[in-house]
């Protein structure tokens, strides 16, 4: 009965396999039905690049067991880093998100080593404090970010794939096919990182600790390149959110957004590989059609995590996989 | 066999007739009865919400007179608001949802400068009309000038500007500056500094976090440098702290207290010993020399029941603006509205000032007066007479030439 166990994480093969299968073919088919039912292309570029980020954060907290209220300081980490690669480097868009990833990732993995001793709400409290620190040099640093007006004057280039070249700059639906296809391969990479004996051990810390220990597993050295891999998607999505913008922020890096990304994985299901994307898309969904209607729109989006919280445990797909699982 | 769908409450004819709805394409009506879509993302949410609100308000107000008479060429004008929640991301997705989605003719937005320059990358790239109402960074009709964008609020460095010829005019040339520590308070300081150094004045300033709450230990040195002003440049609750610390002190009767903007939102949320000091109003709603504004003011009362505030001026402006410069150019085509739109003077009852007020070209920035004057609590009985105007300073003269702006206009092939 247990669904905190690896079967949760793991559905029956076939049920995987379909709900992988549905997951792709409604992302691929997003231009051709979102407008019917008044969506637009931007809102799904906007779910996919923030359900990486939260399924990367997942990574750590759905499958590691530890919670970071700080993740937004990678994903504006990963935003600035694309964008002053494309203002100050070179008009290259694989390399800004290279360099995003760079910056987000070593600064994620280099601040892990401080805190991989660290466990349950003291964790929780310095990367909240690790966040604000990055907010803060962001906000303060004019000459080089912006400063609180943000970094400006950058435009994503056209991919030059050498015998074509793909117009993301102007065109959105090959933009949105190019965040497609980063998505396509960093949820890949997880989800083989997840299959491994790595990913393995991340659950068995995640389920024991002091069992895992016991076992002779090195537990902090395995949290900390949980967290460093986290932190390394995570900026990516931070550097997919600059090319979708064109703009980075300091608010990119503040801690509203940790929270934003912890509801996202949450609501969503953060035992379930792919509950975090529905997370993310219910979230910035709601956003989107509610504030339309009402300046109340955050009641609405809070009283739906609270009857998700109360209703669903285990987060919207959690619940679907459980049920199935049973 | 021939069971049809029908056992399920659904009949073949009602399905079919279903399908060819769904599959119509959507029936294109008459020029005259399509409506002129504008846009506006604007941060309803969030700690600029008040300022967003008026604007939307006073655009509202534009939309409803205009539609009572001939709305704009000839068609109803439909005002899509969304919130942009003071973040960047939702601003541009919000703008990209008005462009994408609902095929909007005009966009108006942001309060928030940030979002305002990320705003202008989209329209700019889908060749849509914007104008900025409030946002008041230096680089939208500056270095980051679009032909696509125009702004009706001031700059930040035209308000610092005609605010520091009155405060040397009427108290003197010694300064000391309180100035918030990012990107708005080095660009406010920098252009008193500009204005006060051409007078022939001096100054100390110190920087300080924006989210100071103890202003006690700058207070002493600006005690001590003795100044004829103290330069306010903190925002928000830091700026309110920062007067009302000022006061305890009993600094007042040793040096006047003065600042760049301080809006009408603004001084009637803020306790009575905050309402104090020299400041700059973008529009004033108490002008006895112009009998325009007295019939705004009466009109949007009884409109709305508030009086309006610059925010009002801002939303009311951008409507009419887009109003004007379209029967100019005969059309709500982007490029065709920006040429319309630049050296366009606006009408009395829209410019509700003396004076000319108009796009200027180079940076299509609205060269409108700046009402510099002293705040103070409520007058008599009336809560939004807090504001005594002192002088009226020529936007062109507060901006100075197009060549200092960095602006270097593009138009279109």
């Amino acid at each position: 009965m247990s669904v905190t166990t690896a079967d949760a994480v793991r559905p029956l093969p076939g049920r995987r396999w379909l709900t992988a299968a549905i997951v792709w073919a409604l992302l691929l088919s997003v231009p051709a039905w979102l407008p019917m039912l008044g969506g637009y292309t931007a809102l799904a570029a906007r779910v996919l690049v923030l359900g990486l980020a939260a399924m990367s954060f997942n990574l750590l907290l759905g499958f590691t067991g530890v919670m970071s209220f700080g993740h937004a300081a990678y994903f504006g980490l990963g935003a600035y880093g694309a964008g002053l690669t494309l203002k100050y480097l070179a008009a290259s868009t694989p390399l800004a998100m290279l360099m995003g990833v760079l910056l987000g990732g070593v600064a994620g993995t280099l601040f892990g080593l401080l805190i991989v001793r660290r466990r349950g709400v003291y964790f929780a409290m310095v990367t909240v404090a690790f966040g604000q620190i990055a907010f803060y040099i962001a906000y303060s640093w004019n000459d080089l970010t912006g400063g609180y007006d943000g970094l400006r004057g950058f435009t994503r280039a056209p991919l030059d794939l050498g015998f074509a070249t793909i117009d993301i700059a102007n065109n959105d639906i090959a933009f949105y096919y190019f965040l497609l296809a980063v998505f396509a391969v960093a949820t890949g990479l997880q989800g083989l990182l997840l299959a491994s004996p790595f990913g393995r051990t991340l659950l068995a810390i995640r389920e024991n600790e002091r069992r895992a220990r016991f076992l002779g597993i090195p537990i902090e050295r395995h949290i900390w390149m949980s967290f460093s891999i986290s932190c390394a998607f995570t900026a990516l999505a931070g550097a997919l959110y600059a090319l979708l913008n064109n703009f980075a922020d300091p608010m990119g890096l503040h801690y509203t957004l940790s929270g934003e990304i912890v509801i996202m994985a949450v609501m969503g299901g953060m035992r379930a590989f792919w509950g975090p994307l529905v997370g993310a898309t219910l979230f910035v969904v709601a956003q989107d059609y509610i504030s339309s209607i009402t300046v109340n729109w955050m009641s609405f989006v809070g009283l739906i995590f609270v009857l998700v919280v109360l209703f669903f445990p285990r987060g919207l797909l959690g619940m679907l996989q459980g049920r199935g699982g049973r | 066999m021939t069971q049809t769908a029908t056992t399920h409450g659904l009949g073949r004819r009602t399905m079919l007739q279903t399908a060819l709805v769904l599959a119509a394409p959507p029936i294109i009506s008459a020029r005259g009865e399509t409506p002129v879509r504008i846009g506006m993302v604007d941060p309803l949410t969030g700690i600029l919400s008040a300022l967003a609100a008026s604007e939307v308000e006073g655009a509202r107000y534009a939309v409803g007179r205009l539609n009572k008479k001939n709305g704009i060429l000839g068609r109803q004008i439909e005002l899509l608001v969304e919130d942009s929640a003071n973040d960047v991301g939702t601003g541009v997705q919000k703008t990209h949802k008005l462009i994408e989605r609902d095929k909007v003719d005009v966009i108006f937005g942001d309060v928030n400068s940030g979002i305002a320059y990320a705003m202008s990358q989209v329209t700019n790239e889908a060749k849509v009309f914007h104008i900025v109402p409030g946002g008041h960074t230096d680089p939208i009709t500056g270095t980051d000038c679009k032909w696509n964008v125009f702004r009706i609020c001031n700059t930040t460095s035209m308000d610092a500007a005609a605010t520091t010829g009155e405060l040397v005019r009427r108290f003197g040339k010694k300064f000391f500056f309180i100035t918030p520590d990012y990107a708005y308070g080095h660009t406010l300081q920098d252009a008193f500094i500009k204005r006060l150094k051409a007078l022939g004045g001096e100054y100390e300033a110190e920087q300080l976090p924006i989210n100071t709450a103890d202003f006690s230990a700058t207070l002493i040195k600006a005690k001590a440098y003795k100044p004829n002003v103290l330069l306010n440049n903190m925002g928000g609750l830091a700026q309110i702290n920062c007067m009302k610390q000022f006061t305890q002190f009993g600094m007042e009767r040793e040096m006047h207290l003065g600042g760049a903007l301080f809006e009408l939102e603004t001084i009637r949320a803020v306790p009575r010993e905050a309402q104090a000091g020299t400041w700059a109003m973008e529009w004033w709603w108490e002008q006895p020399d112009v009998p325009e504004v007295g019939a705004f003011v009466a009109d949007f009362r009884k409109a709305t029941g508030k009086t309006p505030s610059a925010r009002h001026w801002f939303g009311m402006v951008a409507v009419e603006s887009v109003r004007l410069a379209a029967e100019k150019a005969g059309s709500l085509d982007g490029p065709k509205l920006s040429l319309a739109m630049e050296d366009m003077a606006l009408p009395p009852e829209v410019a509700l000032q003396p004076g000319r007020i108009f796009y200027r070209a180079g940076d299509h920035e609205l060269m409108a007066n700046i009402f510099v004057g002293d705040a103070h609590p409520p007058a008599g009985n009336n809560p939004d007479a807090v504001f005594t105007v002192t002088s009226v300073v020529p936007g062109e003269k507060a901006a100075g030439p197009v060549a200092d702006t960095g602006c270097k206009m593009v138009h279109p092939a």
